[in-house]
């Protein structure tokens, strides 16, 4: 660092750039100021709605700074790029340095090391050397880890550590960062996401992608067998408008055959074959029917009828059946179809069947009767359909940030050393040295703590 | 509702508790500071009884859930957890002057919660998730050490000024020496990290289980991003180049503005996929 800047090669000024904290920060900082943008002008909008907030000229503006799909514009990526670089380059820059601090570390408290730490106790005790060396060394092994012992001359040194772990979670976390990024990668290049509607009873082959621009081949079938919105109800028994569950019964089908069925709802997936179908959405598909059962004058059923809206009906034989209005609680009698009935060379004749009342169109005498059976309407089911090898390589990345994270802040790197020479007066001296990579008030107590205990040892 | 009524009871608690901790500071009488622990130690107890007994009703009325996925639940989880928290720190660290900056943040939250609609609704489908639970608890731990961490900054630029000019006394006399609230912003924001972190995994792996995506930048995720960047950016200033001091808690409070960001202001001002929150 103290050399002169202008005769460093170019690489290293490079290597210096990425390797530095002031960038890793300036692109933290950064990519939060950016990311807030794309929270402000909604993403990936059709162009409409945006002509509703901004003049043209604006959108031209926003637009030629890619403000619309700001999450994936080139200098957005280039960022998280950028990102990528500076932390690689950091862990590359300063792992070896902690490797070798780690394999190596300094058993001797030399003088140079002494002055360098911050906290140093010294005492004297009398005997020799060699009757406290080994208390020394053992109360030590209590205190923090077994020590090293080095015999220099007439100076006996210890050194113990722990938490050496600790000096290696932020670079576990660095690494998460980059397998999430390879996970996500992954995912965009071999995964997709598609989406589909699929009508009660039929089966589809076929998903289209988000933008709906395509479609892609599956090789199975997906059949919705039935599509179900139940409701809460109150305190009474009633149903509410609250949607409590959207629900659909699937089928998979390979050559035909049904090879698995599962009841998909909201958060409770299907997945076959590593692609995954979510409950999204849900719609009628076509008009509803009412079903109407035609009964002969005993009461036997003699067939059913499907009636549409305004679709006459016939019954051979007899004169043609159309649904006109339905009503789900006419006049207090619950659901209610109004029919129209018309016979061969008759005026058409109109009157309600009642849905809880099946013998009530007995009353009319005639041939046959009717018995409203309720009606029934088709739903589709909406469906999100994606497919993503990466993700599990996301999940790994994020299990190694958070660990990573609790050994960087919780764990520290405690070390110790104890150096003692005999002085001319026949005493020993010894001196007591520390340090702590992390939370070092704390461990300041501790070192009082751990002085007095050792200056206690042997008394 | 008899949660409600609880809940009506801790807002009071925390009031009569910053007023005691505030007028402790100023009147100079530690007995003041005393009873206003007694208070908070009060408050956890009711609102805690009150989150279970909400827990309890809703099962009652066939919704059974953990009350934590409206606005009012939300917010009255966060003034709980902001209220544990800074207990814990009151107790760490043995100095009552926190209390006047950390409870009026509970206070102010649980009067929000007030004017908020407090009935028990249902679950709509999209929240019917055990991920809900790690989730929701996760983030808020994280939202309330940012809490605690801004409240300690904002005591910290105010002990700083009066260290610099050599003034002693007053109410800021009665505050933990600048080094100690220096190291209390670290250390909070060292607790709500991880779990923040923890927040936005759970989140991702919730939604990629919803919808089948982990990450789609709607506006809370992105928020949510953002306020990590900051405490990211505060740590390693922090660590590795010594940002102590100043510098380091007007960053803690930028992030906690992040914070109150992501947490009301997406449900408030912007619209997406995430705004459970905001009803």
């Amino acid at each position: 660092m103290a050399e002169d800047k202008r005769s460093q090669p170019v690489m290293d000024k490079v290597w210096n750039f990425f390797t530095s904290l002031k960038l890793a920060i300036s692109v933290l900082i950064i990519m939060a100021v950016a990311s807030i943008f794309g929270t402000i002008v909604e993403q990936n909008q059709p162009i409409e709605k945006y002509r509703q907030f901004y003049s043209d000229a604006t959108i031209r503006m926003l637009d030629a700074l890619n403000l619309f799909d700001m999450y994936h514009a080139w200098w957005f990526l280039l960022l998280l790029v950028l990102f990528t670089v500076n932390l690689s380059c950091c862990t590359l820059d300063r792992l070896p340095r902690v490797l070798k601090v780690v394999r190596n570390p300094k058993t001797t408290l030399d003088d140079n090391l002494e002055k360098s730490l911050g906290l140093v106790g010294r005492w004297k005790k009398k005997g020799s050397l060699d009757a406290w060396a080994d208390p020394y060394a053992a109360a030590m092994g209590k205190i923090v880890g077994k020590p090293v012992v080095t015999r220099d001359g007439e100076t006996v040194h210890l050194y113990a550590e722990r938490g050496v772990v600790s000096r290696f979670g932020v670079y576990v976390t660095h690494l998460s960062i980059i397998v999430i990024f390879i996970g996500a990668i992954v995912g965009n290049l071999f995964g997709f996401k598609g989406f589909v509607n699929i009508v009660e009873g039929q089966t589809i082959r076929q998903v289209a992608t988000p933008s709906g621009t395509r479609s892609m081949d599956l090789d199975f079938a997906v059949r919705c067998n039935k599509f179900s919105l139940t409701f809460y109800t109150d305190e009474h028994g009633h149903q509410t408008q609250q949607p409590k569950e959207y629900a659909s019964d699937l089928s998979v089908l390979e050559n035909g055959r049904e090879v698995l069925r599962k009841k998909i709802v909201v958060n409770d997936p299907l997945q076959y074959k590593g692609i995954w179908f979510y409950q999204s959405s849900y719609g009628q598909a076509g008009s509803a029917s009412a079903q109407v059962a035609v009964l002969d004058a005993a009461g036997a059923p003699v067939t059913t009828l499907l009636l549409y809206a305004g679709q006459p009906v016939e019954i051979p034989g007899y004169g043609s059946v159309t649904g006109i209005d339905y009503q789900p609680n006419y006049q207090g009698l619950g659901p209610a179809l109004l029919v129209s009935l018309e016979k061969p060379g008759q005026p058409p004749a109109q009157f309600w069947l009642l849905q809880n009342r099946p013998d009530f169109d007995r009353q009319r005498k005639d041939r046959y009767s009717f018995a409203f059976g309720g009606l029934s309407q088709a739903f589709y089911t909406g469906l999100q359909v994606a497919k993503d090898p990466g993700v599990n390589v996301v999940w790994v990345g994020c299990t190694l940030m958070v660990i990573g994270i609790i050994i960087a802040f919780f764990m520290s790197h405690q070390r110790l050393w104890i150096r003692m020479a005999p002085l001319a007066d026949g005493r020993v001296e010894v001196v007591l040295a520390g340090s702590a990579s992390k939370n070092r008030l704390a461990f300041e107590k501790r070192f009082e703590k751990i002085q007095e205990d050792l200056k206690a040892v042997g008394v | 509702m008899m949660n409600v009524r609880l809940f009506d009871l801790t807002t009071l608690l925390f009031g009569v508790a910053s007023v005691n901790y505030v007028a402790a500071l100023y009147g100079k009488k530690d007995t003041l500071a005393r009873v206003g622990t007694w208070i908070c130690i009060a408050a956890a107890i009711v609102s805690t009884a009150a989150i279970g007994v909400r827990w309890a009703e809703s099962y009652k009325m066939g919704i059974g859930r953990i009350p934590v996925t409206n606005l009012y639940e939300s917010l009255v989880f966060f003034a709980w957890s902001v209220n544990l928290f800074y207990l814990f720190v009151e107790w760490k660290y043995r100095n009552r002057a926190f209390g006047a900056f950390v409870m009026p943040i509970a206070f102010l939250t649980m009067l929000f919660a007030f004017t908020n609609e407090s009935s028990i609704q249902p679950l709509v489908p999209a929240l019917q998730s055990y991920w809900l639970h790690a989730h929701v608890i996760t983030c808020f731990v994280g939202y309330a050490a940012f809490a605690v961490s801004a409240g300690v900054a904002v005591m910290y630029l105010l002990k700083a000024r009066q260290e610099e000019s050599k003034t002693v006394g007053g109410v800021v006399g009665f505050f933990p020496s600048s080094k100690i609230l220096d190291d209390l912003v670290y250390k909070s924001i060292i607790w709500g990290f991880p779990f923040l972190t923890a927040g936005i995994i759970t989140g991702a792996a919730w939604a990629n289980y919803a919808w089948g995506t982990y990450w789609s930048w709607d506006p809370k995720e992105t928020w949510s991003l953002i306020v990590w960047l900051v405490y990211a950016a505060f740590l390693h200033a922090r660590i590795t180049r010594g940002w102590h001091g100043k510098r380091a808690a007007i960053l803690s409070i930028v992030g906690f503005l992040a914070t109150i960001m992501c947490y009301l202001g997406v449900n408030l001002v912007l619209s997406g996929l995430h705004s459970y929150g905001g009803t």
